[in-house]
């Protein structure tokens, strides 16, 4: 049976929802699925902007067929080639051989290579050119490396819609709502779309910028991502989130203190460390244990605060391993312009403070690493709660 | 090949020595012993014609060869190394790059009066982080309209203050190394461009040597010396010429010790015969004069090269280094034929002995011009060596909260001042003794130049008593001034201020200076002038009087008791300064790898400190092969 919703005039959602899958990417847990979007325009001419993943392609063609209802399939746009939206290309194409795929030129290559087969099907277009469906027209534009290089974003601007590929996209199946406005996006969103903007996308703010800054010239009212919900007001959130995200800008001044504990004396000085923060007035505090923690929510939540209190334990004279890897995977994703502070522990030999501040300086552009280092011998004792609470004061201090 | 100086050249010499034995000599003695430029020499040196020697009449200069004016340099170094240095600097390095690289209308403003010995010339290029390696220069030139905006400060610069034009190296594109440096002339009497003190220097005391500090200096357009970027290109240039000047000046200062020492030692009788007929003196004599007559060919030739056009920079190179080498051994030699009585000030020897060793050090030590020659004669690779790009700095004393406190009455800023300090944890109930030991002290109140009068050393005084602080001062007030002892003085040459409180007053802030109180917790500046650097360097400042704002503030800290004594000092803590993020970072719309010019591209030959926009037009990304075009700014 279809499942469609209509958007506007003349255009129908037509994508599924995907609840069995748990990690996306094979790498990111995604517990409350995730959507893939596609669209329908019947214009003239009949468009279907870019597939879905194999996994729901059953559900995608029935949703397909439903809204052309017999009508031929003239064109189906692809903005983005990343399988989860491009793998159904040649079963369209096999159902439907009057169509013509649209298309840039790396997008061509990477559909050659990934076998979506498309022969001689296609018609190969560039930034800034310009197709007309009948009483729609529609502006391509680039989008490089956001996430990919092919990437590309296509604006109607009959109706002022952006088909913005996996920009504006969150994790999150969306179950019958469709519309930003259907659900409390502040409320029960947020964390998601952060999850998902700053883990696929993170790394790449030079080129959400240069986008962003080609976008803020035209008129857009409708924005539909290839995953999650339909954007059409409000606008002004979401894009200052992107601001945020992708000049790599705190969202909210608040601590985040990743810790590595293996038997709990670590913790407990987290903990405590916590406390006194509160204590002093900064509330805003998210503790999180990196060894039961993935690392996609730590980079979210990276993004989210403007300090980053690392807690870890000596391993093999080293960093903590999934301390480490959590430091690797902040630095891939580019992650600058945060205040981080360093408790350590170590029983005979301990290395980790220096390691991480060596990371962070060497590794990572533009980490204030605070002065003031927390040493535990194995726990915390009353001996070192003056140096807890000058790391807290520094903190509070660099707050200002 | 007839190795003579021509008649004319041996004219210019009787010349310049008949000149110099009759003017310089007879004050060497004093302007050394007083540290002092001999400013109607430099006067009649113009009227002599000697300060436009290698240049063009058409262009007010003498319009004589370059062995010519080696020979003027040596002549007057012979007598007095210090009077030889001032024409060295301003010739060669003051005037020569605007005669090479400036334009027309530069030339006829700049070059004509100080050919014509109007003006004095001198070169800015070393700085407290960029001595051997011009690559760590820190000066900065904005462009902002038809304006550079000039901020840094230049270290050790011969004829400053004296000089009216300045060539001055800063950087104009950040991060690239070498390839950002553009070089500008500026003029004494620009607004913000200011001295530090008069460095008391070992020799060579009748020239003057200074700090040059520019703060917010607007520069004309006009003024930018060459292109921007050719900076490093005109610097190393004009110091290959600058080479044969000091070399001039190595070999006159060792040619006046050998005479001197010569002339004794043939008066000097010991065992019954001068001492110039035993052998263990006449074998340093002999010495001696091998080694001038080496060096002199090697000078001269140097020069005879440049005069033709031809490569001459290993040569200068060979020519400075040898030389300078050679003097040392020369002077040290004439000195141990003096025996005790060299030893004694008033002796020329002895002057000459510390005059020689600057040689060895300024205008490219001999390490470098080992590193030039060498470079001339292995792989030509090493030339364009490019150097790796410094870290960058910040002020000098580090991050500070730079609350200048301008609100107000002056009354009103005071008390301003005593709050915040008082927010920041400072108890004024309690004082150390005025003579604590500065390294020990926790507070200390320290008097600049700006205090003025010895009488006012009072009002310092009297702060320091209600501010619970120890009494310091800057360099000069020390030294020169003497209005405390020199165990007094701040700096990095004199006592490390590693305290909570310091109170600048009237000092403007020398590099020096506030090296010495980088370690500071909390420095609070008050001078009259608010383009002191010591405000880009404070947590407080006040622009205003020291006359009206020091008893003000004595008074807003004075709570009417003495001063309890303190415990023992608990150092308070700074922020962390803020780690900055690179900049000019360009990534590719292919693959998103990232160009940084700090790091180049090494497997393709594109060294550290290369401007994106200087990479080669075929430059290809690395990772995926997306062309330039394909790049986008971060």
């Amino acid at each position: 049976m279809h499942c469609v919703r209509k958007v506007t005039e003349d255009l129908y959602w037509v994508g599924a929802n995907d609840h069995r899958l748990a990690l996306f990417e094979n790498i990111h847990p995604i517990p409350r699925g995730v959507s893939y979007n596609a669209y329908v325009l019947l214009d003239e001419k009949t468009v279907l902007f870019d597939t879905a993943d194999w996994s729901v392609c059953r559900q995608f063609l029935e949703n397909v067929d439903a809204v052309l209802s017999g009508r031929p399939l003239d064109y189906l746009v692809i903005n983005h080639v990343e399988p989860d939206h491009a793998a159904s290309i040649a079963e369209i194409l096999l159902r439907h051989p009057e169509t013509v795929v649209i298309s840039n030129e790396k997008a061509f290559m990477l559909m050659r290579q990934f076998g979506f087969s498309i022969d001689s099907r296609y018609e190969e277009v560039k930034e800034g050119d310009i197709k007309s469906f009948g009483k729609h027209t529609v502006t391509f534009v680039a989008a490089p490396m956001v996430h990919w290089p092919e990437a590309m974003v296509t604006f109607d601007t009959t109706n002022g819609v952006l088909f913005s590929a996996d920009a504006f996209g969150t994790f999150g199946a969306i179950d019958g709502k469709l519309f930003n406005d259907e659900v409390n996006f502040d409320r029960n969103w947020i964390d998601e779309a952060r999850r998902y903007y700053t883990n696929i996308v993170g790394k790449y703010g030079p080129h959400v910028q240069y986008l962003l800054k080609k976008a803020a010239g035209i008129d857009i009212k409708i924005i539909c991502p290839l995953h999650g919900l339909v954007w059409r007001n409000n606008l002004g959130y979401f894009i200052d989130k992107y601001m945020k995200w992708s000049t790599y800008e705190p969202e909210e001044k608040g601590v985040l203190l990743v810790y590595a504990s293996m038997y709990g004396n670590t913790e407990s000085a987290a903990s405590l460390l916590a406390t006194k923060l509160v204590e002093k007035g900064m509330t805003n505090v998210s503790m999180y244990d990196v060894s039961n923690t993935d690392i996609s929510y730590l980079i979210s939540e990276t993004f989210r605060l403007s300090h980053i209190v690392f807690a870890s334990v000596t391993y093999n004279l080293g960093i903590y391993p999934k301390m480490h890897n959590y430091l690797m995977d902040m630095k891939a994703l580019n992650i600058q312009n945060r205040t981080a502070a360093i408790l350590e522990n170590g029983s005979w030999a301990c290395t980790a403070g220096s390691l991480i501040r060596k990371f962070l300086d060497e590794e990572l552009k533009g980490i204030t690493v605070l002065d003031d280092t927390v040493t535990l011998n194995s726990a915390m004792t009353t001996a070192q709660e003056p140096s807890m609470d000058d790391m807290v004061a520094s903190i509070i201090d660099s707050m200002k | 090949m007839y190795f003579k100086t021509t008649d004319e050249q041996e004219m210019l010499r009787t010349k310049v020595r008949d000149f110099a034995e009759k003017e310089v000599k007879p004050i060497a003695f004093l302007l050394d012993k007083e540290n002092r430029f001999p400013d109607e020499i430099v006067k009649k040196m113009g009227k002599l014609n000697l300060m436009g020697l290698p240049y063009p009449k058409e262009y007010g200069g003498a319009g004589l060869d370059v062995v010519s004016y080696a020979i003027a340099v040596e002549e007057l170094s012979r007598v007095d190394g210090g009077t030889g240095v001032i024409l060295s600097a301003h010739v060669s390095l003051g005037s020569w790059p605007i005669f090479a690289y400036g334009t027309e209308e530069q030339k006829q403003k700049y070059l004509v009066p100080l050919a014509q010995g109007k003006k004095l010339g001198a070169f800015g290029l070393t700085e407290p982080e960029a001595g051997s390696d011009a690559g760590g220069t820190e000066t900065t030139a904005v462009l902002d309209g038809d304006h550079y905006i000039l901020n840094g400060n230049k270290i050790f610069i011969t004829n400053a203050d004296k000089a009216d034009i300045y060539v001055v190296f800063a950087v104009t594109a950040p991060d690239t190394g070498t390839h950002g440096i553009s070089a500008f002339i500026i003029e004494k009497g620009m607004e913000g461009f200011t001295f530090g003190d008069h460095y008391d220097k070992m020799g060579i005391r009748s020239s003057s040597t200074a700090e040059l500090i520019f703060n917010d200096v607007k520069v004309p357009k006009e003024n930018l010396l060459g292109k921007e970027g050719e900076g490093f290109k005109i610097a190393m240039s004009t110091l290959d010429g600058g080479r044969i000047g000091i070399a001039s000046q190595a070999l006159g200062i060792a040619q006046g010790a050998y005479e001197n020492a010569l002339e004794y030692s043939k008066e000097r009788i010991q065992f019954g015969k001068p001492i110039c007929q035993q052998q263990g003196i006449s074998f340093k004599l002999a010495d001696m004069a091998t080694m001038l007559r080496a060096s002199r060919l090697l000078v001269y030739s140097a020069a005879e090269l440049k005069e033709n056009h031809e490569p001459y920079g290993m040569e200068s190179a060979m020519a400075k280094q040898y030389a300078s080498d050679s003097c040392l051994t020369i002077v040290n030699d004439a000195l141990q034929i003096f025996g005790g009585t060299g030893y004694l000030k008033g002796m020329e020897v002895e002057r000459a002995y510390r005059d020689a060793k600057i040689c060895t050090i300024y205008e490219g030590t001999n390490e470098i011009q080992r590193v030039v020659i060498a470079s001339h004669i292995t792989d030509k690779v090493s030339n364009d060596h490019t150097p790796a790009v410094g870290k960058k700095h910040g002020p000098i004393t580090g991050n500070r909260k730079k609350m200048i406190l301008n609100e107000g009455s002056a009354k009103e800023r005071t008390d301003a001042l005593v709050a915040a300090l008082k927010n920041d944890g400072f108890d004024f109930t309690v004082g150390i003794a005025l003579d604590t030991p500065i390294v020990q002290a926790e507070r200390v109140v320290s008097a600049g130049k700006g205090i003025g009068e010895k009488k006012n050393m009072k009002l310092i005084e009297n702060l320091a008593v209600q501010a619970g602080a120890a009494i310091g001062s800057s360099r000069p007030v020390a030294e020169t001034l003497q209005y405390v002892p020199l165990d007094r003085y701040v700096g990095m040459s004199g006592q490390k201020f590693k305290g909570n409180l310091y109170i600048a007053c009237g000092i403007s802030g020398a590099g020096q200076h506030l090296k010495g109180i980088k370690d500071a917790a909390t420095i609070v500046a008050i001078n009259k002038d608010p383009h002191a650097p010591i405000f880009k360097n404070c947590d407080y400042g006040i622009v205003g009087d020291l006359m009206e704002i020091l008893p003000l503030l004595t008074k807003a800290l004075d709570n009417g008791k003495a001063k309890k004594p303190a415990p023992p000092m608990v150092k308070m803590k700074r922020p962390t300064p803020k780690k900055e993020i690179p900049q000019n970072l360009y990534v590719c719309n292919g693959c998103g790898y990232e160009y940084n010019p700090a790091i180049g591209d090494p497997e393709n030959d594109i060294r550290p400190g290369t401007s994106f926009e200087k990479l080669p037009d075929e430059w290809i990304c690395p990772e995926c092969g997306e062309d330039k075009t394909g790049f986008i700014k971060a």
